[in-house]
C-alpha cells in the first residue's frame, strides 16, 4: 500500500549550544513532509538552516525538540531510506570513481560480482561509463558530483537528499546535471520515489521542485510553502516559470525588507541585530545603485554581482539601518542621505557614516561605555556582554567585528587587536 | 571436457608464465627477507646473552655493518611499538569522549616532558628485573626511543581523525560503514599523509635518544649496548680517529639508505591520499618504489593484503544491530581500560607524593637552583642555536638554488643523532679545558639547532612570490628587508622550531651535565646532572624530586612562555591569514 508520506518532521527545533553556555536557537518548530514521487525543496538564504533540517530528516543530527519520521515511524537513529549528495561532493580522495561506489555497496552487505555489476550501472546512469578507474581529483566539479549522484542512486534509495549539490559547479555544467537528475527521478520503475533539495537559487527550485518550502532565518522557520503546478519538462522563458519566480521574489522580499518601515530613531530602545555586512560593501551597493539612477531590483542585483540573494538582502538591509536606502517592494532606492552619501568625498562619507551609526542603539551603548571607562578603553569581553544581553539570538562574536569595522570606517573607534580594547577616535577639527 | 582441459591448461600456463623470468627486484625482495631472519635470529642471541661488565666492541671497521644492525633493528623495534601505540591510543582518544578528556592532555603532557629525565631510573630498573640477560637494557633503550617516538605520532592520528571533513564522515554515516570500513577506507586513509611525516621526525628524533642509549654510562656502571653509539663511545675512548669517521659514515649511510629504501616510497605512496585537491603539488618520485612496482613477489604479496582486508566475505543484509554477548564484553574494555588508567594515574602520582616527601629541604633547594641554572642554559642554547641559523636559513630557503643542493644534506644532518658526537666533543673540551657548566651548553646546541634550521628554511621557502617581488620593487635591502620582510616572515616557523628546540635542550641537559670520559666522571651543576647523580647512588626519593620539577618547568614553559610566542607569531606575523 502507498503511503501518503515518506518522510516527515514534526514540530521540529533545533539549538547549538554556544561556548559560553548560551544557546543559539537554529530551527523553530518545523514542519514538512516529503511525499511520494515529489521533488520538494528548502529555498532561503543562508543560515535559515536549511542543511541542518535535512541532516536531521537523514538522521545524523538528532533534534532539540520534535520528531522526525519515516513511512510513519518514529526515526531513531539513520534514517535507511534516504541517500545524501553533499555540496563538496563527499568522494573518497584515496578511493577511485569506481571505488567510492564500491565502499557504499560493500558497506550494505552486497557481494563483489553483484557490486561491480551496480557500480557498473550507476556509472551508466550518470553518463561516466569509462571513468571508473579515474580518481576524483583528476575530474571537474561536475563530474565529481556525477559521481556522487551515482554513489547515491547506487544504494537504490527512497529519498534522494540534495545539499545544494550544484552550488560548487560550473553553471552550464550545473544546468545539465539539473535535467539529468529529473530524468533519473523520472524513470517510474525504480528509486529515488522523491526528492529533497536544499538550495539558495529561485530559478533553480522553480526548475526542479514540485513544491518550495520557503525558510526564514533567525531561528529557521517555514515562511510558507509553494506549490509549483508548472509542466515537466520546464522552459525558463515560459510566463508561467517567470510568475513564479517573481512570485517568490515578492514572498522573500516581503518577509526580509518589509515595507512597514520600522522608524529607527522612534524606538531607540529596541536594539536591531546588525546586518553581517561590511562599510565596503555597502558602498558598494550605493555606487551601483548610483550608476543605475539611484533605483536598483535585488534579484537582478544578485545575479549581477554574481552572488546569492542572502548576501545582498544582507547588504541591503545595513545601508537600510542606516538610513542610507528605502525598500519599497523588491526595489532599493536612495534616501536622502544616501544620495549625498553617495556624492560626497571620503572625509565627507565618513562623516556621514559616523553620524548615522550613531543613531543606532547598539553604538550608542558602545560608545556611552566606552566613555564610562577610566582608562578611555574598553575591553572586549565587556562590548560582547552588551551585545549577548541586547542580541540573544545572534551570533555574538560576529556581531563584534561588525561593530568594530563600522565604527573603524566611520572613524568612531579604534580597536587594538592585541590588548582587545576599543577606544574612541577623537574627531578631528576640520570635522 | 575439452573446454575445461583447456581451461586448467591456460591458467597453469598462465601461472608459470609470471614466474618463468624471475627478475632482479624479485631477487633482492627474497635477499631482504633472508637478512631479516637472519638479522632477528642474531638480535635475539643479543637480547638473551648474559650481560657484560662492560661493553666489548670490535673497533674494526668489518664489525660496522653489525653495530650499524644492531642500532637499526633497536630504532625499528621501538618505531613498531610506537605505531601501535599510536593507533590504540589515538583511536580511543579519537571515539571516545570520556577518555579523550584524559587522554589529550595526557598526551600533551607526555609530548612536552624531557623524557630523558626518566631514563637513568628506566635502565637500573629494568636492568634489575633481568638480571641474567641483556633483555632489561635492550627494552629500556627500546622504550627509550618509543617515548622518543610516539606522541606526536600519536596527537597526528588523533588529530587527522578528528578532522576529517564534515561532509566525508556524514557520508560514511549515511551510507553506513562499519566501524572496520569507517576505519580502513575512512580514518586511516584521511591519517596516512600526517602519520608518514610524522613517522619520519620521529625516526630521526628516535637515533638521538638510541645513542644517548647505547653509550649510556653511570659511574662505574656499563650499560652501553652493542650499536653505533657505543662503538663511537669506545672509540673516542681509545682515540682511534678512524674508528670515529667510521662510525659518523656508518650512521650517515644508515640515515641515508632508510631515507631512499623505506621513506621515500612510503611518501610516494602516501601522497595518493592527500584530502586537499587541486593543483599538483611538487611531485615526490622514488627510484625505490618503481623498482618495487616491477617486483612481481611485491604485487603477489599486495594482492593477497588487499584479499585478505577488503574482499572478505559479509553477510548479505547485515541485520540492524546485534547486541550479541561477545560484542556486549567488547563494548566494555576501554571502559574497564578507562578505569584502569585513571586508577593508576592516581595511584602513581599518591606514590609519588609519598615518595618525594621524605625529602630534606635543603635538596629541594638544590633541585629548585639546579633547575633555575638549566633554565639558563637551555634559553641561552636556544638563542645561540637562532643567532646562527637565522641568517643561514634564510639564505638557504630564499635561494631556490641554494635550498634545492643543501636541503637533502640538512635533512641528513638534521636526522644525524648529535649525542653520537658528544663524546668527541667532550674529550675535545677536556684537552681545551673548557668546564663543562659552558660546555654543556654547546652540547645543547648540537642536540637542538637543527630543528631551529629546519623550521626557518620552511619559512624562508613559504615566503610567496610577489612578497620578494614586493621588496625588490620598493627597493628593500640588506639589512632592512631581513628584518622588515624575512624575519617576521619565518617567525611562525621559527616559533615552532624554538618550541622543539628547547624541549631538545631539556632532554640533552641529562648527558650535557654529566659526562663520562676515560674512567673519570665530569659534571656541572644543574637540574640534569642532579638527575643522572641521584641515579647513580639510587636515591630514588631525589630522583623522583628532580624528574618531577624538570616535567613541571617544561610543561609551565611550554603552557605560559611558548604558547604565547607561538600565538603571537600565528596571530601577528602569520602571512597565510
Amino acid at each position: 500500500m502507498e503511503t501518503k508520506v515518506l518522510c516527515e518532521a514534526r514540530g521540529v527545533s533545533h539549538d547549538f549550544a554556544r561556548p559560553n553556555d548560551k544557546v543559539l536557537s537554529v530551527l523553530d518548530d518545523i514542519n514538512i513532509a516529503v511525499r511520494p514521487r515529489e521533488v520538494i525543496a528548502l529555498l532561503g538564504p543562508s543560515g535559515c538552516g536549511k542543511s541542518t533540517i535535512l541532516r536531521i530528516l537523514a538522521g545524523l543530527i538528532k533534534p532539540t525538540a520534535g520528531e522526525v519520521f519515516y513511512r510513519e515511524q518514529p526515526l531513531k537513529g539513520l534514517n535507511h531510506g534516504v541517500s545524501i549528495v553533499f555540496q563538496s561532493f563527499a568522494l573518497y580522495p584515496w578511493m577511485t570513481v569506481e571505488g567510492n561506489i564500491n565502499a557504499v555497496l560493500r558497506a550494505r552487505g552486497i557481494s563483489p560480482e553483484e557490486s561491480a555489476k551496480q557500480v557498473e550501472e550507476a556509472l551508466k546512469m550518470v553518463g561516466l561509463l569509462g571513468f571508473g578507474r579515474a580518481y576524483p581529483r583528476e575530474l571537474s566539479g561536475g563530474m565529481k558530483q556525477r559521481v556522487g549522484i551515482a554513489r547515491a542512486i547506487a544504494v537504490n534509495p527512497d529519498i534522494l537528499f540534495m545539499d545544494e549539490p550544484f552550488s560548487q559547479v560550473d553553471a552550464l555544467t550545473a544546468e545539465s546535471l539539473r535535467a539529468e537528475v529529473l530524468d533519473i527521478w523520472a524513470m517510474s520503475d525504480r528509486n529515488p520515489s522523491s526528492i529533497l533539495m536544499v538550495s539558495g537559487s529561485i530559478q533553480e527550485v522553480v526548475y526542479m521542485a514540485d513544491r518550495i518550502v520557503v525558510l526564514s532565518p533567525n531561528p529557521g522557520r517555514v515562511r510558507t510553502i509553494v506549490e509549483n503546478p508548472l509542466p515537466r519538462p520546464r522552459d525558463y522563458r515560459s510566463p508561467g516559470f517567470s510568475r513564479l519566480v517573481d512570485h517568490l521574489h515578492d514572498v522573500i522580499t516581503g518577509h526580509e525588507m518589509p515595507d512597514i518601515a520600522v522608524a529607527m530613531p522612534a524606538a531607540p530602545s529596541a536594539i536591531e541585530p546588525l546586518p553581517d555586512a561590511t562599510a565596503s560593501e555597502v558602498i558598494g551597493l550605493m555606487e551601483y545603485l548610483d550608476a543605475r539612477g539611484g533605483r536598483a531590483e535585488v534579484f537582478q542585483m544578485a545575479a549581477d554581482t554574481h552572488r546569492e540573494f542572502g548576501e545582498i538582502i544582507k547588504i541591503v538591509k545595513a545601508a537600510e539601518m542606516l538610513d542610507l536606502v528605502d525598500t519599497p517592494k523588491r526595489q532599493v532606492v536612495f534616501e536622502t542621505v544616501g544620495a549625498r552619501f553617495v556624492k560626497a568625498g571620503p572625509e565627507e562619507r565618513k562623516a556621514i557614516w559616523r553620524e548615522q551609526t550613531l543613531k543606532l542603539a547598539i553604538f550608542q551603548k558602545i560608545v556611552e561605555l566606552i566613555e564610562k571607562q577610566e582608562s578611555g578603553e574598553l575591553d572586549r569581553e565587556i562590548a560582547m556582554e552588551i551585545i549577548i544581553f541586547s542580541m540573544p539570538f545572534e551570533d555574538f562574536e560576529k556581531t563584534f567585528d561588525n561593530i568594530v569595522r563600522w565604527g573603524r570606517y566611520g572613524n568612531l573607534f579604534a580597536y587594538d587587536e592585541a590588548s582587545e580594547k576599543l577606544s574612541l577616535v577623537k574627531p578631528s577639527a576640520d570635522t | 571436457m575439452d573446454g575445461v582441459f583447456r581451461g586448467i591448461w591456460g591458467g597453469t600456463r598462465h601461472f608459470w608464465e609470471q614466474w618463468r623470468i624471475i627478475r632482479l627486484p624479485d631477487v633482492l625482495a627474497i635477499a631482504f627477507l633472508a637478512g631479516v631472519i637472519y638479522g632477528i635470529t642474531s638480535m635475539a642471541q643479543e637480547w638473551t646473552g648474559a650481560p657484560r661488565p662492560a661493553v666489548e666492541i670490535d673497533l674494526s671497521p668489518w664489525a660496522l655493518p653489525k653495530y650499524t644492525f644492531y642500532s637499526l633493528s633497536r630504532g625499528i623495534m621501538a618505531y613498531i611499538l610506537s605505531l601501535a601505540f599510536t593507533l590504540v591510543y589515538g583511536y580511543w582518544a579519537a571515539k571516545s569522549r570520556v577518555a579523550e578528556r584524559l587522554l589529550i592532555p595526557m598526551l600533551d603532557i607526555l609530548q612536552s616532558i624531557p623524557v630523558l629525565g626518566f631514563m637513568p631510573g628506566l635502565i637500573i630498573a629494568l636492568a634489575a628485573i633481568f638480571p641474567h640477560s641483556n633483555i632489561g637494557v635492550e627494552l629500556a633503550a627500546v622504550v627509550m626511543i618509543f617515548t622518543g617516538q610516539a606522541w606526536n605520532m600519536t596527537y597526528s592520528f588523533y588529530y587527522s581523525v578528528k578532522s576529517i571533513p564534515r561532509e566525508l564522515a556524514e557520508a560514511a554515516t549515511v551510507y553506513r560503514f562499519d566501524w572496520r570500513e569507517r576505519l580502513v577506507w575512512v580514518e586511516l586513509p584521511s591519517a596516512t599523509m600526517g602519520l608518514v611525516w610524522n613517522s619520519m621526525m620521529s625516526m630521526a628524533g628516535g637515533w638521538f635518544f638510541l645513542m644517548i642509549c647505547e653509550s649510556f654510562v653511570l659511574g662505574d656502571k656499563d650499560y652501553r649496548l652493542p650499536g653505533l653509539g657505543s662503538y663511537m663511545s669506545v672509540a673516542v675512548a681509545k682515540g682511534d680517529t678512524g674508528a670515529m669517521l667510521w662510525a659518523i659514515a656508518a650512521m650517515v649511510a644508515m640515515i641515508v639508505v632508510l631515507d631512499q629504501l623505506f621513506w621515500r616510497p612510503v611518501v610516494v605512496w602516501a601522497q595518493k591520499f592527500r584530502v586537499e585537491e587541486g593543483g599538483a603539488k611538487e611531485e615526490v618520485s622514488s627510484w625505490f618504489l618503481d623498482l618495487l612496482n616491477k617486483s612481481r613477489a611485491i604485487a603477489l604479496l599486495d594482492r593477497l593484503l588487499r584479499v585478505m582486508v577488503f574482499e572478505r566475505p559479509k553477510h548479505q543484509h547485515r541485520p540492524e544491530k546485534t547486541p550479541g554477548p561477545f560484542s556486549k564484553i567488547l563494548r566494555t574494555i576501554p571502559f574497564i581500560a578507562f578505569i584502569v588508567l585513571s586508577l593508576t594515574l592516581v595511584a602513581g602520582a599518591l606514590k609519588l607524593i609519598g615518595t618525594v616527601s621524605v625529602l630534606p629541604i635543603e635538596d629541594w633547594v638544590s633541585i629548585i637552583s639546579a633547575a633555575l641554572l638549566t633554565l639558563g642554559r637551555v634559553m641561552t642554547a636556544v638563542a645561540l642555536g637562532t643567532l646562527w641559523t637565522l641568517p643561514v636559513g634564510i639564505a638557504i630557503g630564499v635561494s631556490p638554488r641554494l635550498s634545492r643542493a643543501l636541503q637533502p644534506v640538512v635533512q641528513i644532518a638534521a636526522s644525524f643523532p648529535a649525542p653520537m658526537l658528544f663524546p668527541a666533543m667532550v674529550a675535545l673540551m677536556i684537552f681545551l679545558n673548557i668546564p663543562l657548566g659552558w660546555g654543556s651548553i654547546v652540547l645543547m646546541v648540537f642536540g637542538t639547532h637543527w630543528y631551529i634550521l629546519f623550521n626557518i628554511i620552511a619559512g624562508a621557502m613559504a615566503i610567496p612570490a610577489d612578497m620578494h617581488e614586493a621588496a625588490r620593487s620598493y627597493r628593500l635591502r640588506g639589512w632592512q628587508r631581513f628584518r622588515q620582510l624575512y624575519v617576521p616572515a619565518v617567525l611562525p616557523y621559527l616559533a615552532t622550531g624554538w618550541v622543539a628546540a628547547a624541549g631538545g635542550a631539556w632532554n640533552a641537559s641529562i648527558v650535557a651535565e654529566y659526562v663520562t670520559h676515560d674512567n673519570q666522571t665530569l659534571t656541572a651543576f644543574g637540574l640534569g646532572s642532579q638527575i643522572s647523580m641521584a641515579a647513580e647512588r639510587a636515591d630514588f626519593p631525589h630522583l623522583a624530586a628532580a624528574v618531577f620539577v624538570m616535567a613541571s618547568v617544561v610543561v609551565l614553559l611550554n603552557r605560559t612562555l611558548w604558547q604565547r610566542v607561538y600565538l603571537i607569531a600565528e596571530q601577528r606575523f602569520s602571512i597565510n591569514r
